[in-house]
């Protein structure tokens, strides 16, 4: 199938050509969403266009810990019963939003921007390193959780921070690999399964 | 194993096609650019996930097209198995999709699933040609074979190609993270060096019998796994210290010309006759026997580690060879189960062979 046509209304192929630029998401898709917004009313294509300014003209990086919020500081450094002897270190501030909706983690959290890797120009001047050690030092937290994804940059970030970290006397964990729930141990691939044993616990 | 039916959609030069391969020799005649080689790509994607001819992966769809689907039914061991690539062409590149049985996975999840031997005419120059080609024929053979061996390896490229950067960079590399990087190579490395000591010797004892066999004994082939890190005892602690220990004293190396030195990336295999390297010493013809040993052996040892025989993919090797090693070729790999075969003629004394014939993207019975 041709990709382009010069059939379709300029603003149509304006949105799609948009709309492509984003994440997962192909001509195709684009063209669907496209369609699907032309049949919907205006107050709802007025709502999703101010959603998106929004979050461009009104949110903001919290000052302690660099998620993004619409107040500084966020919602949950300003939160007194978070705990504030355990700090979760993500790359991401999406990050936090993956975590939160567990409600497993009490504590708070330290976004560092992103992770380690020298071949995309990122080391650990261009992170929030330093913004993490000067917190250590002021708030003295008893553990660091580092919950930074388990492939190699995530795992290269984690072992530089760990090395940073524990001469300063925290505590420095890491999450644990595991088996995705309701999956089939045999469907499993064999390093999945490997990492889980090694990471196996009592009952 | 056996693949008992391919089909594609808009893969190269074929539009649509439904194959159902015969057990035992398929063999694929036809002039040149008809299809034949594309034919035996496919295949081999399905086995390794990966072309055997181009890096350029958007060359696997046909001009015009946005998709390109290939996909099998292969019956193997553990029973029926479906497998499925689709190769799809976006504006920030080129994606690859796998299935397997109707499921979605992850490419190494479906890497070995059918395993293939390929034989094409590049590879005759596996002896004199430069040691990436060499690598990346052991690269091939063990990550089939073993999956946490592409895991490892996978593991190595990614430390490495960080190494290299932070090598590479402006500013004085942060010793810290080098340390990192480094224990990643030892880890990972250690493991490609083990499973390819361990592979080398298997192929070499195979090749040299097939090898003798052919030569009435008169030169001895011997495979030699030639490590950039030597090691005394093939053993998990000795390599992991002799790599380490290497690079502790190559580091001022490695600063100073901003490069990674050390490790099995700079691996190397030596073939000899008679304790002499074919590289330098051996002629064209020595050479190309060395080779079909080596392949038929890679066949071998495949089959002797999982207890399947892996399908024998030749393309376009048959008339590079003079009918005396083809035909010793053919017979030194024996009772294979499958074997697809291009040629541009039909090759004599090839019995029993299910004939079809190739004439642009149609693929007939002959
Ligand atoms: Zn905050």
């Amino acid at each position: 199938m041709p990709t382009s046509s010069g059939s379709i209304a300029g603003p149509v192929q304006a949105l799609i050509n948009e709309f492509s630029k984003l994440p997962t998401i192909g001509p195709k898709t684009a063209a669907r969403l496209v369609f699907y917004l032309l049949n919907r009313p205006r107050n709802e294509a007025q709502s999703l266009a101010e959603a998106i300014l929004a979050v461009k003209d009104r949110v903001r990086l919290c000052s302690i810990c660099f998620s993004i919020t619409e107040e500084d500081p966020c919602a949950i450094c300003s939160d007194e019963r978070r705990d504030a002897r355990t700090l979760c270190v993500v790359a991401e501030a999406k990050d936090i939003f993956a975590l939160e909706r567990t409600s497993a983690y009490k504590g708070r959290y330290h976004v560092l921007g992103g992770v380690i890797s020298p071949m995309d120009g990122i080391g650990p001047a261009q992170l929030r390193v330093k913004e993490l050690v000067d917190r250590i030092g002021s708030e003295h937290p008893h553990e660091i959780v580092i919950a930074t994804n388990p492939n190699a940059e995530g795992e290269a970030t984690a072992l530089y921070l760990s090395r940073l970290i524990t001469p300063l006397g925290v505590s420095v964990t890491r999450l644990a690999y595991g088996l995705p729930i309701g999956g089939d141990l045999d469907y499993a691939d064999e390093v999945t399964l490997a990492k889980a044993i090694e990471g196996r616990r009592a009952l | 194993m056996l693949l008992s039916t391919l089909h594609l959609s808009n893969m190269r030069n074929y539009a649509q096609l439904e194959l159902e391969p015969a057990a035992g020799l398929n063999l694929f005649v036809g002039r040149n650019a008809q299809g034949k080689s594309n034919l035996l790509e496919a295949i081999s994607l399905l086995g390794t996930g990966k072309s055997f001819r181009t890096s350029r992966e958007k060359d696997l769809i046909r001009d015009g097209f946005e998709i390109a689907s290939i996909s099998g039914e292969a019956h193997v061991r553990a029973g029926t198995v479906r497998l499925g690539c689709t190769v799809t062409a976006t504006p920030r590149g080129t994606r690859k999709m796998y299935a397997v049985n109707g499921r979605g996975v992850r490419y190494a999840k479906f890497l070995g699933s059918l395993r293939v031997v390929t034989f094409v005419p590049a590879d005759l120059q596996l002896v004199s040609g430069a040691p990436a080609g060499r690598r990346s024929f052991l690269n091939s053979a063990l990550a089939q074979e073993q999956k946490t061996y592409y895991h490892e390896l996978a593991r190595y490229q990614k430390a490495l190609m960080q190494k290299s950067a932070l090598l590479r960079g402006d500013a004085e590399p942060d010793a810290d993270l080098l340390a990192i990087y480094n224990e990643t190579l030892v880890e990972a490395g250690t493991e490609l060096m083990l499973a390819r000591d361990q592979i080398v010797r298997a192929l070499s004892e195979s090749a040299a019998m097939v090898h003798a066999g052919w030569t009435g004994g008169a030169e001895r082939l011997q495979i030699a796994y030639v490590p950039n890190v030597p090691f005394e005892v093939p053993a998990q602690d000795a390599i992991a210290g002799a790599f380490a220990a290497k690079l502790r004293a190559l580091a001022q190396q490695e600063r100073a010309r901003r490069t990674t030195l050390v490790g099995p990336h700079r691996d190397d295999v030596d073939l000899q006759l008679d304790g002499h390297s074919l590289a330098a010493y051996g002629s064209q013809g020595q050479q190309r026997t060395a080779v079909l040993a080596l392949k038929v052996a890679e066949y071998s040892v495949m089959l002797e580690r999982s207890g399947e025989a892996p399908l024998l993919l030749l393309d376009d090797v048959l008339s590079e060879l003079d009918p005396g090693r083809a035909q010793a070729f053919l017979s030194g790999v024996g009772g294979f189960e499958q074997a697809f075969i291009t040629a541009t003629h039909l090759p004599e004394g090839l019995s029993q062979a299910r004939v079809w014939s190739i004439d642009a993207a149609q693929v007939r019975p002959a």
